[in-house]
C-alpha cells in the first residue's frame, strides 16, 4: 500500500490532476463547475508542494504561511475573474 | 562516495520549525514569487480588459506542449525532494543521482520550450500578435529564464557535493537550491492553466 504522504504518492497525484487539467483544456465550453476544478488543482498542487516537497509543513511558520497564503489568493482571483469580469474592468479602467 | 558505503544510521532529520536552506535564499524566493504575482496581475487586468484574444489565445497555443512541460516540472521537483531525502540518511551517489535526472527535467523543459515557441512562430504566433500572446510570452519566456539558472544552481549543487562542499550533515546549500528549483515549479503551477487551459 502507498503511504498517502509519501513524496512518490504525492508526484504520483499531481501528475495526475495535470492530465486532468489537460482534459478541460480540450473542453469547448467551462462553465462555473470546470473553472472551479481548475482553481482546487492550483490550490492542492500549491499546497502540496509547498508541504512535502519544500518541506514547510513543520518548518518557519512564516515561511509556511506565507506561500500558503500564495495559493489561496491566486486561484481566490481566478475565480473573482470568472465571475465578475466587468466590474474589475470597470473599477480599473484609467479615465 | 559510491553508493555501497553503508548510510550513516544517524539519519539527519530538520529541526521542527526550521529554515530549509538558508534566509537569504527566502529573501530570493518571496522576492520571485512576488515577481510573478505581479505578472499574474497584469494577465488578470488585461483579460478582463481583452476578454476576446483570451478567449481565443489559449486555443492557439500547443496544449501538448504545455501538459508536458507541467509533467517534466513536477517530475523534476519530485527528484529534488529525493535527493535531499538520500543525502539525509548519507546515499550521497543516489543523492547525485536524482540530481542528475533533475538537471536532465530542466534541459527537457528547455527543449519542449523551445520547440513551442518555434511551432508558434511557423503559425505567424509572436509578441506583437495581440495582447494574449504579448502576455504569453513575457510570463513564459521569464520562466524559462528561471528554469535556465535554476538548472545551473542544480549543476553547482552537484559539484559542490563532488568536492565534499555538501554532505549528509552539512547540506543547507543543497536544501537552498531544492527549495529555490520547486519556487519555479510553483510559479509554473500557476501560468499553466492562466495561459493553456483558462479562456
Amino acid at each position: 500500500m502507498f503511504n498517502t504522504k509519501s513524496v512518490d504518492f504525492i508526484w504520483l497525484v499531481l501528475m495526475g490532476l495535470t492530465l486532468l487539467s489537460a482534459a478541460i483544456a480540450e473542453s469547448p465550453d467551462q462553465g462555473l463547475v470546470l473553472i472551479l476544478v481548475i482553481t482546487f488543482t492550483v490550490a492542492y498542487k500549491g499546497r502540496m508542494i509547498v508541504d512535502h516537497f519544500m518541506e514547510l509543513k513543520d518548518a518557519n511558520r512564516l515561511l509556511r504561511n506565507s506561500m500558503r497564503v500564495y495559493f489561496y489568493v491566486i486561484p481566490g482571483m481566478i475565480v473573482l475573474v470568472y465571475l465578475f469580469p466587468e466590474l474589475i474592468a470597470r473599477l480599473t479602467t484609467l479615465h | 562516495m559510491p553508493d555501497s558505503i553503508a548510510p550513516s544510521p544517524q539519519a539527519v532529520i530538520p529541526a521542527k520549525n526550521h529554515i530549509p536552506g538558508n534566509m537569504a535564499i527566502w529573501v530570493g524566493i518571496l522576492s520571485e514569487m512576488t515577481e510573478f504575482a505581479l505578472m499574474f496581475i497584469v494577465y488578470f487586468l488585461a483579460k478582463v480588459h481583452n476578454p476576446e484574444f483570451f478567449s481565443e489565445g489559449p486555443l492557439r497555443l500547443n496544449t501538448t506542449a504545455g501538459v508536458l512541460n507541467t509533467l517534466v516540472l513536477l517530475s523534476s521537483s519530485y527528484f529534488v525532494i529525493k535527493a535531499i531525502k538520500s543525502i539525509r540518511i548519507g546515499r550521497i551517489a543516489r543523492c547525485q543521482r536524482w540530481l542528475w535526472y533533475a538537471v536532465a527535467m530542466g534541459a527537457l523543459y528547455l527543449i519542449i520550450k523551445f520547440y513551442e515557441y518555434h511551432w508558434n512562430s511557423e503559425r505567424g504566433l509572436a509578441t506583437d500578435t495581440d495582447i494574449f500572446f504579448t502576455v504569453y510570452y513575457y510570463t513564459t519566456f521569464n520562466h524559462l529564464l528561471h528554469v535556465g539558472w535554476g538548472s545551473g544552481a542544480i549543476l553547482w549543487a552537484i559539484m559542490g557535493i563532488r568536492m565534499g562542499g555538501i554532505t549528509q550533515h552539512n547540506h543547507s546549500g543543497l536544501e537552498a537550491v531544492a527549495v529555490y528549483w520547486h519556487m519555479i515549479d510553483l510559479a509554473w503551477i500557476v501560468i499553466f492553466p492562466l495561459l493553456y487551459v483558462l479562456r
